[in-house]
């Protein structure tokens, strides 16, 4: 799904973000980003999203050849790609569900689509009832669930989370992780960049520790930090303590989400590979 | 329909966000293209005119009394590819000529008709065209026969100056105005982006397509420059038919009319441009805008 080969950031001015990365995420997993400031995963989910393109390496997103497509190829790219980020990027003036229908409105999706899906995707991160709230209206916690409403909205192959807990407190951070498990679990690949130790601890999934532009660990049900003698805690997303209405909402909205209608439009990676290659045989 | 609508929209509410910075940008381009469509209707003026007078410009040369054959010289000089027309006035059709000339001067006709014989004979000349009447009186003067050749001389030459200069100082004036209307457009489309830099930003993470987020800010700059050019447009015509009659009287030697399909034509360039002038000035704003290029 997401295929990094040899890749090499430097950025005007010389500062090396990342040296020979190479990194290969399959469809559905969920794979935390981990290491300190300055380290290189935001260069990672920037590369990923291809708002940046590698000095030098390749990089595939989604059966695309990213590094390679020119300019007015990637609106189509970010298509299959939703992001989230520490600071929401949620439009002062609009609604709740103004922000989550804007992704499909700028995409040109029919109206029907529109009314249809982004009710659907607001019982899914629990904010139904504040549909009509402003975002200045919303705790932080519901506004970064409005912001992955709006990510997961185009039901897109690939999210991309660049420190999505980094403005919430722990607790308000086990229900956005919570969502961003249950979207993965419909088949959406996952990448998340984090500080959060007790988030990667608790979630035990795919690692992969940046230090100074370099992968320095890459280990599946990971801790954040390496120890073999971890002791394996409790999931927090599965802990019952604290649960509040907000939560039980998420409950039931879990059952909806697997009866969310696949988007057609977006085709299934194997058909994306044929595409490319397709593409390739015309150029 | 619905993306009409919302190219429309988006780039009015972008106009109504912004109408002071808008208002300035109209406010240029009414000028400069107001400045513009003048100097045009004073080009054409002053072309017309010029073009009137040097209708009746004709050099003439006169011949003198020993030179036998005229006919032929008459032949070459009709051969040169400067001249349009040669007549030749025989000396009895010069002395009528100098006659009605002079009718009310019995001094100068009582000398006629003393001895008619003293006026000379004359080859009368249009040239093709106004410029090359320099070239044929200096060609005629080395002619031999030919006594002295006369004309309108210095005054054609002026002129002619005037004319090519205000040609060339409107469209001087014209680009340089154009240049400014356009950066001035630039600079709205600019704050307008920088105004609405957070929206972009998510259009663009949203895979928004990059001419739709374009696409109302070139508009925003089109309806700005076709504002601008329709009042200059507006004010031009209306300031024409207003004045006309006053300025007429001032200057009765120029003939001020200009025809009615002269400056329709004018109006529709001048309203296109406007809309060129808006449409460049916008695109080098999201051409260099930051939160416009991918």
């Amino acid at each position: 799904m997401i295929r990094l080969e040899n890749v090499t950031k430097v950025y005007d001015g010389g500062v090396v973000a990342l040296k020979d990365v190479s990194i290969d995420v399959s469809k559905g997993e969920f794979v935390f980003l981990v290491g300190p400031s300055g380290s290189g995963k935001s260069t990672l989910i920037r590369l990923m999203m291809r708002e940046e393109r590698p000095t030098n390496g390749e990089i595939w997103i989604a059966g695309k050849h990213a590094s390679k497509m020119p300019n007015w190829k990637v609106p189509h790219l970010r298509r299959s790609i939703g992001t989230v980020f520490q600071d929401f990027k949620l439009l002062p003036t609009k609604t709740v569900f103004e922000n989550v229908s804007y992704a499909l409105e700028v995409t040109g999706r029919p109206r029907n689509l529109v009314r249809n899906q982004v009710p659907q995707v607001l019982k899914l991160v629990g904010l139904s009832a504040k549909s009509d709230r402003y975002p200045r209206q919303l705790s932080g916690g519901e506004q970064q669930r409005v912001s992955v409403a709006r990510a997961f909205v185009n039901r897109p192959l690939i999210l991309l989370a660049d420190e999505p807990t980094g403005n919430l407190d722990p607790a308000t951070s086990v229900g956005i992780m919570r969502i961003l498990d249950r979207i993965n679990r419909t088949g959406t690949t996952v990448v998340m960049a984090t500080h959060d130790h007790a988030i990667v601890d608790a979630m035990r999934r795919r690692v992969v520790q940046v230090e100074r532009g370099r992968i320095v660990r890459d280990q599946s049900r990971g801790a954040y930090e390496q120890r073999t003698d971890a002791v394996e805690p409790a999931p927090i997303i599965r802990t019952e303590a604290g649960e509040s209405r907000a939560a039980r909402e998420l409950a039931e909205a879990e059952a909806e989400l697997a009866e969310l209608p696949i988007d057609e439009e977006f085709e299934s990676p194997d058909d994306l590979d044929a595409g490319e290659s397709f593409e390739e045989g015309l150029g | 329909m619905s993306r009409l609508q919302y190219v429309f929209g988006e780039a009015l509410r972008n106009m109504g966000r912004n109408a002071l910075v808008v208002l300035g940008a109209v406010l240029a381009v009414f000028v400069s293209l107001f400045l513009v469509f003048g100097t045009l209707m004073f080009g054409e003026i002053a072309s017309e005119n010029a073009a009137q007078w040097s209708d009746d410009v004709r050099v003439e040369a006169f011949l003198s009394d020993e030179l036998r054959n005229v006919d032929q010289l008459q032949g070459e000089i009709a051969e040169w590819s400067d001249v349009d027309e040669v007549t030749y006035v025989s000396k009895p059709e010069a002395v009528e000529n100098a006659r009605e000339i002079f009718a009310d001067n019995q001094a100068i006709l009582d000398l006629i008709d003393e001895d008619p014989s003293f006026i000379p004979a004359s080859l009368r000349i249009r040239p093709s065209d106004l410029q090359d009447y320099d070239g044929i009186a200096s060609r005629l003067e080395a002619t031999p026969g030919v006594l002295e050749v006369i004309s309108a001389g210095d005054a054609v030459n002026q002129l002619i100056s005037l004319r090519d200069g205000l040609q060339v100082f409107s469209w001087a004036l014209a680009i340089a105005l154009g240049a400014a209307a356009i950066a001035l457009i630039a600079n709205t489309i600019h704050m307008a982006v920088y105004a609405r830099r957070e929206e972009i930003e998510i259009m663009k993470l949203v895979g928004a397509s990059n001419w739709y987020v374009r696409v109302p800010f070139l508009l925003e700059g089109m309806l700005e420059g076709l504002i601008g050019a329709l009042v200059a447009v507006a004010v031009g015509l209306g300031a024409y038919r207003l004045g006309f009659d006053q300025i007429q009287g001032l200057v009765p030697l120029i003939d001020l009319t200009v025809s009615t399909d002269f400056l329709l034509q004018r109006a529709i360039v001048i309203v296109l441009f406007g809309v060129v002038v808006g449409a460049v000035g916008s695109a080098i704003s999201l051409a260099v805008h930051r939160y416009i290029r991918t």
